[in-house]
């Protein structure tokens, strides 16, 4: 699991709510980033929201680290490309023909704090939601479990397929097959890497199938949990609030689109 | 809704796992080989061809939102859809027996790299300011500065790149195809070779 | 207890059946060693003992292969799951639970069971203890060696407490080290002798320790059905492409070489060996 996901364990703050309360509290954040009319507004929520959720969590370094990671190349394309190509008056930087200004530079930059909130709100989410306990917490709520179980399985086993893909290579590299060449030549040598993987992980899938049948897996019937996901009154109405403080958001957009 | 239903047995359930992991564990073997390229839908497409459009959408769909969990593309989750899509054009192009030459596997992976690259670049456009956050946006910048538009820009990054790892990925999955064993191919429909083993003529020869 | 009568399979496209004619009666309790070579149908007697024939891999059969009251081909692998449990040898794919440690793995069966919480728990803490795990239950399953996986794999499956356990060669992929590790695990079973058990393995001088009765296949027929120590000191073993164990072996050389050697049955364990070169 540390290896494959974002999540660091932890017991404080966010950790101690049901994984539904902080979907719906990241759906919030998804709208309100989608919603928000200017730069300021989207760094007061960065600033007031997910900052200190993070502290309470203990998780500001981690969370700072990866939205910084996540954010950098965001704001250097945004920067450059809505400065250089939004039509604006106050010119900053001449370059030939191409005019850098201050609107597209604003502009470029309320893109990128939208990204900002939407990608932390995920970022926190996966930083502190172990993601058996979010599959299980849909599953109670109708998601059903097959997907449940692709979704986890996948998160466990791609790693090995990544060691894979290394010996491959490597063992490829030993038989001297030359790396350097023509572009033509390494598409074609795809084939020989990857298609031995690929039939290898078909007929896996086999067993893989079998094992599950022998655990019951196609049984019919209701299953039951061995892990409890502690949930509370305050809790639910707290995804009651945020529901319909999303559904507002939206609603008060569609009617400023269409009062203008 | 019955299709659903025969499209979700336990193999293609356990299939779909191995195919998210190969979408992303698999499609970065491109990059160790130095070409500028990502093959991650190679598990969707494989999906898709082999148990049928419902599956091909769900991995599609779903791989985007593993791709995020693990951290490595945290904005993956934007293309889940245009993922689910890639998914289903492979099991149309499945069914109507388009893996069984090189020719049309390339033809198909061309068609859904430029369905693809259109899909995607309203949503590069609107939702993420023109930009991916990737390498390409150099591309997108290089289209903006020859007077392209917005979405024309990344239309235009797009259609350059996806198709020919779409055509790769096709090509890929035909020769997987090709090479999977006899007893497989009872399992997958009408995607694999129609050829029927001389062994199987016997069968039916041999009892009642 | 199982029944078997005038079974025969053939798998999907071919001509030849993989199983022909097999007659068979497990008793409850037994402990039973299936060997064979190489497509000798070991595998596919394992499958058609817990319903994968022809339920997952379809195919055309005969006669009929009854568990207790259940008859295999007209009951759902998924309630099958209850009454027959089957390991077999890769470690890795039989992690099937998508959890992320060994307590959870184990419970994933009986979740789908749905077992109350408390009689998942009850369950889980005996299966860590028969199979001697319990230093790895909070760990995660994929963060174990082979061996180790394999014993979480038998414990998740006897967590389900079923009244057969199928075993087709638990130990092929496992060092000499985990072979000890698992062979140990079913030693406690062995005690206590609730469970029927069907094993097939390759490894002769192990088998011969463990098991009250040994079947030998040859191209999906029963050869031989007796005890071990008849059926694998038969010469017939080596007809099959079988062999025998490297006390048999040994005695048998030591009979050809005219050592002046009494006894008529050639040993098949170490013990027997003990007594046979006296």
């Amino acid at each position: 699991m540390q290896r494959s996901t974002l999540f660091i364990q932890g017991d404080r703050g966010l950790y101690r709510l049901h994984p539904l309360s902080k979907l719906a509290i990241t759906g919030f954040l998804l709208v309100a980033a989608g919603t928000a009319p200017n730069l300021s507004l989207l760094l007061l929520g960065y600033l007031l929201l997910l900052l200190p959720l993070a502290v309470w969590s203990g998780l500001l370094h981690p969370f700072l680290k990866s939205s910084l990671l996540v954010i950098t190349p965001f704001v250097i394309s945004l920067a450059v490309i809505q400065g250089f190509f939004t039509p604006g008056q106050i010119i900053l930087l001449q370059l030939g023909p191409f005019t850098f200004t201050l609107e597209g530079l604003l502009s470029g930059l309320t893109v990128a704090g939208r990204i900002l909130l939407a990608l932390g709100g995920t970022l926190l989410l996966m930083l502190s939601t172990r993601p058996d306990h979010l599959m299980l917490s849909l599953t109670q709520h109708g998601l059903p479990s097959s997907l449940a179980y692709i979704v986890l399985t996948s998160l466990q086993i791609f790693p090995r397929f990544q060691d894979r893909a290394r010996v491959i290579m490597d063992a490829q590299q030993a038989r001297g097959l030359e790396m350097r060449v023509n572009p033509l030549k390494r598409m074609r040598l795809l084939v020989p890497l990857m298609g031995p993987l690929i039939l290898g992980s078909i007929v896996d899938v086999e067993e893989r199938a079998m094992a599950l049948e022998a655990r019951a897996f196609s049984r019919s019937g209701p299953k039951s949990s061995l892990i409890v996901l502690r949930d509370s009154f305050p809790q639910r109405a707290l995804r009651g609030l945020l529901l319909l403080g999303m559904l507002s958001l939206i609603a008060w957009r569609i009617w400023a689109v269409f009062s203008l | 809704m019955n299709g659903l239903r025969k499209e979700f047995t336990t193999f293609s359930i356990a299939l779909m796992a191995v195919g998210i992991a190969l979408n992303i564990g698999a499609g970065q073997i491109p990059r160790l080989v130095g070409l500028p390229l990502y093959l991650d839908s190679i598990g969707t497409v494989l999906v898709g061809v082999l148990v049928g459009p419902w599956a091909g959408a769900v991995t599609g769909f779903l791989a985007n939102l593993v791709w995020t969990m693990t951290g490595l593309f945290p904005q993956a989750f934007a293309w889940a859809g245009v993922a689910a899509i890639i998914g289903v054009l492979a099991a149309v192009f499945g069914r109507a027996g388009w893996l069984q030459t090189f020719g049309r596997s390339a033809l198909a992976g061309l068609i859904t790299g430029i369905v693809a690259a259109v899909l995607s670049a309203p949503i590069a456009a609107y939702v993420f300011g023109g930009v991916t956050g990737s390498g390409t946006d150099v591309l997108v910048g290089v289209f903006r500065a020859a007077g392209l538009d917005m979405l024309g820009a990344n239309m235009a990054q797009g259609v350059v790149s996806d198709p020919l790892d779409k055509m790769i990925t096709f090509v890929l999955v035909w020769a997987v195809l090709l090479a999977l064993p006899e007893r497989f191919k009872a399992r997958f429909g009408s995607a694999v070779s129609k050829r029927t083993t001389r062994s199987a003529r016997r069968t039916s020869r041999r009892r009642r | 207890m199982i029944t078997v009568k005038g079974f025969s399979y053939w798998y999907p496209g071919e001509e030849e059946p993989a199983l022909e004619k097999i007659d068979l009666t497990i008793p409850q309790g037994q402990f039973c060693g299936v060997v064979g070579a190489n497509g000798a149908g070991k595998s596919t007697l394992c499958s058609a003992l817990s319903g994968f024939v022809p339920h997952f891999f379809h195919g055309e059969f005969e006669g009929e292969v009854r568990i207790d009251k259940h008859m295999v081909a007209q009951t759902p692998l998924g309630e099958l799951a209850g009454e027959v449990g089957l390991v077999f040898q890769n470690p890795f794919n039989q992690i099937g639970g998508a959890r992320f440690t060994v307590r959870e793995e184990i419970a994933f069966g009986l979740e789908n069971l749905g077992l109350s919480k408390k009689e998942m728990e009850t369950r889980i803490a005996e299966v860590l203890d028969l199979v001697g795990i319990e230093e790895l239950a909070d760990r995660s399953p994929f963060a174990l060696s082979g061996g180790q996986q394999q014993r979480v794999a038998l414990a998740s499956i006897l967590a389900m407490q079923p009244k057969v356990l199928v075993l087709d060669e638990p130990t092929a992929q496992l060092d000499p080290r985990s072979t000890e590790d698992v062979f140990s695990a079913l030693r406690g079973l062995v005690q206590r002798a609730e469970t029927t058990v069907v094993m097939v393995e390759h490894k002769l001088e192990w088998l011969a320790d463990f098991v009250d009765r040994v079947i030998a296949l040859d191209r999906g027929r029963i050869e031989l059905d007796d005890s071990p120590t008849k059926v694998l000191s038969s010469p017939r073993m080596v007809k099959m492409g079988i062999g025998r164990t490297q006390y048999t072996e040994t005695a048998a050389a030591a009979k050809r070489g005219k050592l002046k050697l009494r006894p008529k049955i050639l040993p098949v364990t170490l013990d027997q060996a003990r007594t046979f070169f006296r």
